[in-house]
């Protein structure tokens, strides 16, 4: 055997130097693990379709993808990364929840990886950075708004959708009337619940102190209580599904989106990925034209711009692996024009990072959330993802015990204030 | 062989017998323990070096949190209604079941069944068996009695009941069995002789087959209990605890807060306050309940 | 007082009401335990489209996809084999070392003995659930998490109080003559265990095995604090992760659980004597 292997050894040698001479790279083979939050298509298919259109370009990186259930991919992220081995390319939604993850020493520095090309990106980019370096690019930014069937509007007698907190109230009655449910809530994960008492204190508090005290993560400013007991009214006139606490808001057809897709509820407050979820939750895509969008409706005496909006965004990040480069690169195509209009023609994405791809979109319903994206006064992250990390869980928790009649009007802020 | 070559090689026979099992044992569950008590001193969220030192601050927080509360009495809701319920209902069916009758061996091997799932399995199926308008409530409805239908997973009154039906259904078989066995294994003679007396078959089963089954219902009692305290994997996966934490236990506590929320400091804390009730029961179950059985041992076994 | 006349059998009522009480309460049980595993099997024959129109109809018509999707996917298999390793991985050694530690506390006299022996017990009252973020943290510290070897360990460990438990009171029974007469024929203690007592210990032996075997094959908490990659997940894991992932697809769901309960089952059948016996035979004593 080892005799054999000597004799081969000098054939090999030859080979080896024939292939550096006829400049041929035996690049190594690498292969990425990326985690992505697209457990359905179309977007899962549209990632897939991505990595495998970059392996074509590049034929020595392969990139394998897992899809996570939204729900459980925070926490298993957050087990990776404080493991030996995070995965190479990770769903991140900045702001700070990307601060925790720093902390974890194995969130990779790419700002000498995307100068060149960070400007197509935009100001969107802006809350993937940390300390004026790029820890992660997005590559869709989200508005939250009411996503309304327009026929059970049509049934319910309601000739336009709301604008004022009043109209809201009205409308509501009128589609209890008809016994149709006027609002789909996912209780169940927390973090719709939390949208609208972020979304009350977005109407109510003033933009500077509002920024100063989330960014401190402490709650002084009274308008913060006066959310809470806003909203507190609000659930007292009883517009949500029968069992709201327990409803998830994505997870199969009797989740809130597949309420509403489906025709069961009237309206959902709900971000702009909406589309895309509420059309895989329903083989039957006729629905898709008579869905229609309003923004949140102005509450009166706030001091808040009215036409200010809560938002976000989804990207990655890249960690410390060896490849952090060679996953910035494939950042970079994922926020290309190409894939992003891709992403914008299935209606997976609503606001796309790159300008130029929105003009793909064919929906009104898409183009009016664009617009109005665009013409918003500015946009407030989340609070849960605004607030340090812990904190914003406790905030999403007090506002899911609020939707479960616990709490009174100052419980949201108790709670994060306690949680420091 | 010399006195003291005896002892060493004794020495060393104990050491390859009993050092890995040791070893493992202490390295791998008191090791830990004993870092948890180090690290719940801390804020800490898992990352780097722990630098934020606050003392007792933690264990404070946790049992003034309400959410630990409910997620303690929850946990002992689950272990009071077993007692309660499924233990009386197992000796019942045991009672039931014992006498003679055709095709007792399969019917044993069906009520174990659902003993022998995982219980993220039995989760995952009693999740989609629970939805509204899903597998239990159509059944409800084709036998008539739609009236009781009720939001098993989604009323915040209800949820801990329905986990309870989810255990029961997949925990009583187990108890069957074992207290058959325990039936099978106490004389015959004594309750016949109790009938030849002339006492009528309630009075039986009331002052001589459940004395007889007293060791047996308390080791019962032991494995319910404590697997109460550790319930998780069903409750995670049907409800995550919820909704807006109803259906909390201490296990999800844990979890959630250690993990899920990056405060590994918090989390060491809430660890050896479960530890520390657990081994409370222990003890004191222990002293009490089963004294009677072998010294040290959970159960009964010939003298060493 | 003696009597002359053999003690008789009572004999029963000509009919015992408690007879077809008794068959009820069968039936009655029978159902309840296994209606939901039905529903879930047949759900697997169905399209979704079936399950939401009717959720506990028959199958109509048999639809073979969903089964024949999971079976030809490679989730599934990985998901087995994974558990297959970790289980088998687990069993071993439990049942090595908790014999031999059995062994060393029980035909053994020194001091600290039973020290040591309470030391086990203690950890029969310090479960795995309780113990696991700090496991966790300790797997994390010995780079042992994203390996198999960071379930096994932890789980062969947390095993070995009942294993220890079970078997230490099964080997002081045997006789203390047999080990006399072994000794006097030239053997070791060691080979006096190796050779004699560990082939005496087989029933009890099988017992801690399957025990721990099923206890490692139906463990969810460890593996899903241990494994972030999805090709490492063991079987009660990957059902769950499937279910979250493919939740519209109940008809999928469905038939992925089903073919997850399989294993368990089969193993049971075959093993369903040792399982309830050693159980109940711990108990008894």
């Amino acid at each position: 055997m080892a005799l054999t292997l000597r004799k081969l050894l000098p054939a090999l040698a030859l080979i080896g130097a024939a292939a550096v001479m006829t400049g041929q790279a035996f690049a190594d083979p690498v292969t990425l693990q990326m985690w992505t939050n697209a457990t359905n298509d179309p977007l899962k298919g549209i990632f897939q379709g991505a990595a495998d259109a970059y392996h074509a370009a590049h034929p020595d990186v392969t990139i394998q993808i897992t899809p996570i259930q939204n729900e459980s991919i925070g926490q298993k992220i957050q087990l990776a990364l404080a493991s030996d081995s995070p995965p190479d390319i990770f769903f991140n939604q900045g702001a700070a929840l990307l601060a925790t993850q720093m902390e974890s020493g194995k969130v990779a520095d790419i700002t000498e990886f995307t100068k060149s090309w960070i400007g197509d990106v935009g100001a969107a980019a802006g809350n993937w950075a940390y300390d004026g370096k790029q820890y992660g690019i997005p590559y869709t930014m989200h508005v939250v708004g009411f996503w309304y069937r327009k026929d059970l509007f049509e049934q319910a007698g309601i000739s336009a959708p709301p604008t004022t907190m009043k109209e809201l109230d009205d409308d509501i009655g009128k589609l209890k009337a008809k016994s149709i449910v006027p609002i789909a809530v996912g209780g169940k994960d927390r973090w719709p619940d939390a949208f609208y008492y972020d979304i009350f204190a977005l109407r109510l508090c003033g933009e500077e102190s509002m920024k100063a005290e989330l960014k401190a993560g402490k709650l002084q400013d009274k308008c913060f209580t006066d959310a809470g007991q806003v909203q507190l009214d609000f659930l007292k006139s009883e517009p949500f599904q029968p069992g709201f606490n327990g409803t998830s808001a994505q997870q199969g057809p009797g989740s809130s989106a597949g309420m509403v897709a489906n025709g069961k509820a009237a309206m959902e407050l709900m971000g702009t990925w909406n589309m895309g979820v509420m059309q895989s939750l329903n083989d039957d895509k006729s629905f898709v034209d008579k869905i229609g969008w309003f923004p949140f409706p102005a509450v009166e005496g706030g001091k808040g711009d009215p036409t200010a909006a809560l938002g976000g965004g989804d990207g990655f990040s890249c960690t410390t692996n060896a490849h952090a480069e060679i996953c910035a690169d494939f950042l970079h195509f994922l926020s290309s024009k190409d894939v992003q209009t891709q992403m914008v023609k299935a209606n997976s994405i609503t606001i796309p990072v790159v300008a130029a791809a929105a003009d793909a979109i064919e929906l009104p319903v898409l183009k009016q959330v664009v617009d109005f994206n665009s013409k918003a006064a500015y946009v407030q992250t989340y609070f849960d993802l605004a607030l340090p990390f812990g904190v914003g869980q406790a905030l999403d928790d007090a506002a899911a015990n609020m939707f479960a009649g616990q709490g009174g009007a100052s419980a949201v802020v108790d709670a994060v204030n306690s949680a420091g | 062989m010399s006195r003291r070559r005896f002892d060493l090689r004794k020495t060393a026979e104990l050491t390859l017998l009993i050092g890995p099992s040791l070893g493992l044992f202490v390295l791998f569950v008191f090791v830990p323990l004993i870092t948890a008590g180090y690290y719940s001193l801390f804020n800490w969220n898992g990352f780097g070096p722990l630098t934020k030192f606050v003392g007792l601050t933690n264990y404070l927080k946790i049992l003034g949190d309400p959410l630990f509360q409910k997620g303690i009495s929850n946990s002992l809701f689950i272990a009071t209604l077993s007692v309660l319920i499924q233990l009386p209902l197992s000796i019942a069916l045991a009672l039931l079941l014992n006498g003679k009758m055709r095709g007792r061996s399969v019917l044993r091997l069906l009520v174990f069944t659902p003993y022998v799932l995982s219980e993220a399995i039995t989760a995952v199926v009693w999740l989609i068996l629970l939805q509204p308008d899903g597998g239990l409530d159509a059944l409800l409805r084709a036998m008539g009695l739609g009236s009781l239908i009720q939001l098993w997973l989604g009323d915040p009154n209800m949820v801990m009941w329905t986990l309870f039906g989810v255990c029961t259904w997949k925990y009583i078989g187990f108890g069957i069995i074992l207290f058959l066995a325990g039936l099978q294994g106490s004389p015959e003679e004594i309750r016949e002789a109790a009938m030849t007396d002339g006492a009528n078959r309630w009075q039986v089963t009331w002052y001589i087959t459940l004395p007889l089954l007293a060791p047996t219902i308390r080791i019962w009692i032991f494995l319910s209990v404590i697997g109460s305290l550790q319930l998780f994997d069903l409750v995670w996966i049907m409800t995550r605890a919820g909704p807006a934490g109803a259906s909390t236990t201490m296990a999800t506590y844990l979890i959630d807060r250690g993990f899920t929320r990056y405060a590994l400091g918090y989390g060491s804390a809430v660890a050896i306050v479960l530890f520390i009730l657990c081994f409370a029961f222990a003890l004191v179950y222990q002293r009490y309940a089963l004294r009677r059985d072998n010294e040290g041992a959970v159960t009964r076994g010939a003298e060493a | 007082m003696s009597t002359l006349a053999p003690p008789r059998r009572i004999p029963g009522p000509l009919f015992d009401p408690i007879v077809p009480v008794r068959y009820l309460a069968a039936i009655l049980i029978v159902g309840v335990t296994l209606l939901p595993i039905l529903l879930v099997v047949l759900g697997g024959f169905r399209t979704n489209g079936q399950l939401n129109t009717d959720p506990v109809g028959l199958p109509n018509p048999w639809v073979m996809d969903n089964y024949i999707k999971v079976i030809t996917g490679d989730l599934f298999w990985r998901f087995l084999f994974n558990s297959v390793v970790i289980a088998v991985g687990t069993t071993i050694p439990t049942v090595l070392l908790g014999a031999m530690a059995g062994y060393g506390l029980s035909r053994y006299s020194f001091r600290g003995r039973e020290a040591i022996y309470s030391l086990f017990t203690i950890g029969l009252l310090f479960p795995l659930g309780v113990a696991v973020l700090p496991v966790y943290l300790q797997l994390r510290q010995l780079h042992l998490l994203e390996s198999p070897l960071g379930v096994i360990v932890p789980q062969v460990a947390f095993a070995l109080p009942i294993t220890v438990i079970v078997l230490r009171p099964f080997m002081a029974a045997i006789p203390r003559e047999l080990q006399e007469a072994a000794e006097i024929d030239g053997a070791s203690r060691l080979g006096f265990f190796w050779r004699i007592l560990l082939p005496l210990s087989r029933p009890a032996l099988i017992t801690v095995g399957v025990l721990a075997f099923v206890t490692s094959w139906n463990g969810y908490l460890l593996p899903l604090l241990v494994f972030n990659d999805q090709n490492n997940f063991t079987l009660p894991l990957g059902v769950a992760a499937f279910q979250t992932q493919y939740a519209r697809d109940t008809a999928a769901v469905l038939a992925f659980t089903t073919l997850s309960i399989i294993p368990a089952l089969v193993f049971f059948m075959f093993l369903e004597r040792r399982i309830v016996g050693g159980l109940t035979g711990s108990v008894k004593g």
